[in-house]
């Protein structure tokens, strides 16, 4: 089930591709192509958070909700205030509070924008799929509420707004980059935007990289253990965080692993549909031809 | 029954022996009505190039075909207990494989493709093949159950690793199910040592003629059977 298996599979693959291309139109399928077909450039835009920075106020949160429309999940029972635990269908940007062993921090979680990512590689639909830009969007009129993004994302990212559980009608719901937003060229991200301390900025994916090393050397001269999250993670992600602690401590993966089951899915397990229905449509095909003509059914009782 | 052919004078009579009851019968092709539609409707999310039939609102009732069919698909074997507990334990008992299915294995080349009958060694009330296929539908059956239920109910509730691994076999009984499904369907409609199939899927009854040929294990008991064989064996050797 691992990477090193996948191009003995596809070597395989092709073979029997080059023997059904007599017209089995199943062989199609083996089309998909790789998951990360692209190292995150310099160019790409991206999001840099910086939790030394926050003072937690929440206008990201806020912001993100009154750009997207997403309704209020509140958690009083005047439904003035909302504090929900966590990322959600209708919440696509929080503040939590993180006790990391060198205390307390705010910390803001979000769609990390994978190069490889794990959602795009498993969604059935093309909803979700890579902006030349670099972040992965999300086209909700191709979702078909499969979920399976849900389950595959390695940071729990996108959420299910389920419209009736045993049909399994749903549509998807994640963090867009604001993509209505870039697209249009009214601006960058909306909780990046209202930062009012600049903990949430965005640009250039390398000049935020930069950046985030000049802070991270600037940080550490203070004596803390600062460090980049997202340079390489999962292909390179386009939201950058600057952590102080091991990222566990902040609930992220230190190595998202997920991509490799994700991966072993698209490259062993459909190819093998194809290759074994294939092998046995040619088996048939072959079969019935010789058979027309060694058995007669005259003769048969 | 009797069949009066043109041209012949004399009519051939059939005799008929039973070999599925009504209740087999209308699950099997209720199991076959609930199959097809259950395999179209999964593989548009499970192969790339059918991207287009799996997106936004086709791709939600494609979805829910799938759960509705899945719920007739998963009820079916269970009816059939209720109504016939002992023909559905016999039928099941009948699939388990057993060692002289080796023989079958053998003589199948010979048999299928050339049509030899001889070389067949006498096959029960279902050959070794087709207690395969049995064996691979109630086995994935299962699976399809124990994977697709939780893959329905389970998200948010299971954890993620569990759901990953649950999409992962349930594609596995799928290309398991389906490339078996594949050869049962080329036998049942295209070979034509096969015919009897269909016939008994319809109305529930075999030839004897065919019975013998084909299932004389059944037809004559075991040991009469081998008999024969042996016998047929023989006298063929001689010549
Ligand atoms: C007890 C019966 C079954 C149940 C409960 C079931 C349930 C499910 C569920 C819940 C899904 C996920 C998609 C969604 O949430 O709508 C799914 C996908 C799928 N099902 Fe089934 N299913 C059953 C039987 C079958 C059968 C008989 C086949 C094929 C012969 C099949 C083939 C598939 C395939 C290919 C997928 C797509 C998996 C992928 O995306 O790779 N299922 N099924
Ligand atoms: S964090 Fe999750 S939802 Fe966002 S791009 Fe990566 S895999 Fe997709």
């Amino acid at each position: 089930m691992n990477d090193e298996k996948s191009p003995e599979t596809k070597m395989n693959r092709r073979e029997f591709l080059g023997l059904s291309a007599l017209g089995l139109g199943i062989s199609l399928a083996g089309a998909r192509p790789a998951a990360a077909a692209r190292l995150p450039a310099p160019d790409d835009v991206a999001i840099l958070y910086d939790p030394v920075k926050c003072v937690g106020c929440r206008a990201c949160q806020m912001a993100c909700k009154r750009w997207n429309k997403l309704p209020n999940e509140s958690t009083d029972p005047l439904r003035i205030y909302e504090s929900p635990r966590g990322l959600s269908a209708i919440t696509w940007n929080i503040i939590k509070l993180c006790r990391t062993e060198v205390g307390w921090h705010f910390f803001n979680y979000q769609c990390m924008h994978c190069t490889d990512a794990a959602c795009v590689a498993v969604c059935p639909t093309g909803a979700l799929s890579y902006d030349p830009m670099g972040f992965v969007s999300l086209d909700r009129n191709k979702c078909n509420g499969c979920g399976y993004c849900t389950q595959f994302c390695p940071y729990g990212v996108p959420h299910l707004q389920v419209a009736n559980p045993l049909t399994g009608a749903a549509k998807s719901a994640k963090c867009t980059f604001c993509q209505d937003r870039i697209w249009a060229g009214i601006g960058g991200p909306s909780c990046a935007e209202i930062c009012p301390v600049s903990a949430l900025t965005w640009g250039k994916r390398g000049e935020l990289l930069e950046k985030a090393r000049a802070r991270v050397t600037e940080l550490r001269a203070k004596g803390m253990n600062a460090r980049i999250y997202g340079e390489t993670e999962a292909g390179g992600l386009h939201r950058l965080s600057i952590l102080l602690d091991e990222p566990e401590q902040y609930g992220l993966p230190s190595v998202p692993k997920t991509p490799g089951l994700a991966r072993a899915w698209q490259r062993v397990i459909q190819p093998l549909g194809t290759g074994v229905f294939g092998a046995i449509l040619l088996g048939i095909l072959g079969a019935f031809l010789f058979v027309r003509r060694k058995i007669r059914m005259e003769e048969v009782r | 029954m009797t069949v009066q052919i043109k041209g012949r004078p004399e009519a051939i009579a059939i005799q008929w022996i039973p070999k599925y009851t009504f209740v087999e019968r209308l699950g099997h092709w209720l199991h076959t009505a609930t199959f097809i539609p259950l395999a179209v409707t999964g593989m548009a999310l499970y192969f790339p190039f059918l991207q287009p039939l799996a997106q936004g609102e086709a791709g939600l009732f494609l979805r829910m075909v799938h759960r509705i069919a899945a719920v007739i698909f998963g009820l079916l074997p269970i009816v059939y207990y209720v109504l016939q507990p002992r023909r559905f334990i016999m039928h099941t008992r009948e699939f388990l494989p057993r060692k002289e299915d080796i023989g079958w294995l053998k003589a199948a080349p010979a048999y299928y493709l050339l049509g030899k009958h001889e070389a067949m060694p006498p096959q029960g009330r279902f050959n070794a093949g087709e207690k395969m296929n049995g064996l691979v539908m109630i086995v994935t059956w299962v699976a399809f159950g124990l994977t697709g239920i939780p893959m329905w109910f389970g998200k948010g509730v299971i954890p993620p690793e569990l759901f990953r691994w649950l999409v992962i076999f349930h594609d596995l009984a799928m290309i398991v199910a389906v490339g078996m499904f594949l050869v049962h369907l080329y036998l049942a409609v295209a070979h034509p040592l096969m015919w009897a199939g269909l016939v008994s899927m319809r109305f529930g009854v075999i030839s004897a003629e065919y019975a013998a040929e084909h299932h004389a294990k059944w037809y004559y008991g075991p040991q009469r059977a081998m008999e024969i064989w042996e016998a047929k064996k023989q006298e063929a050797a001689q010549h």
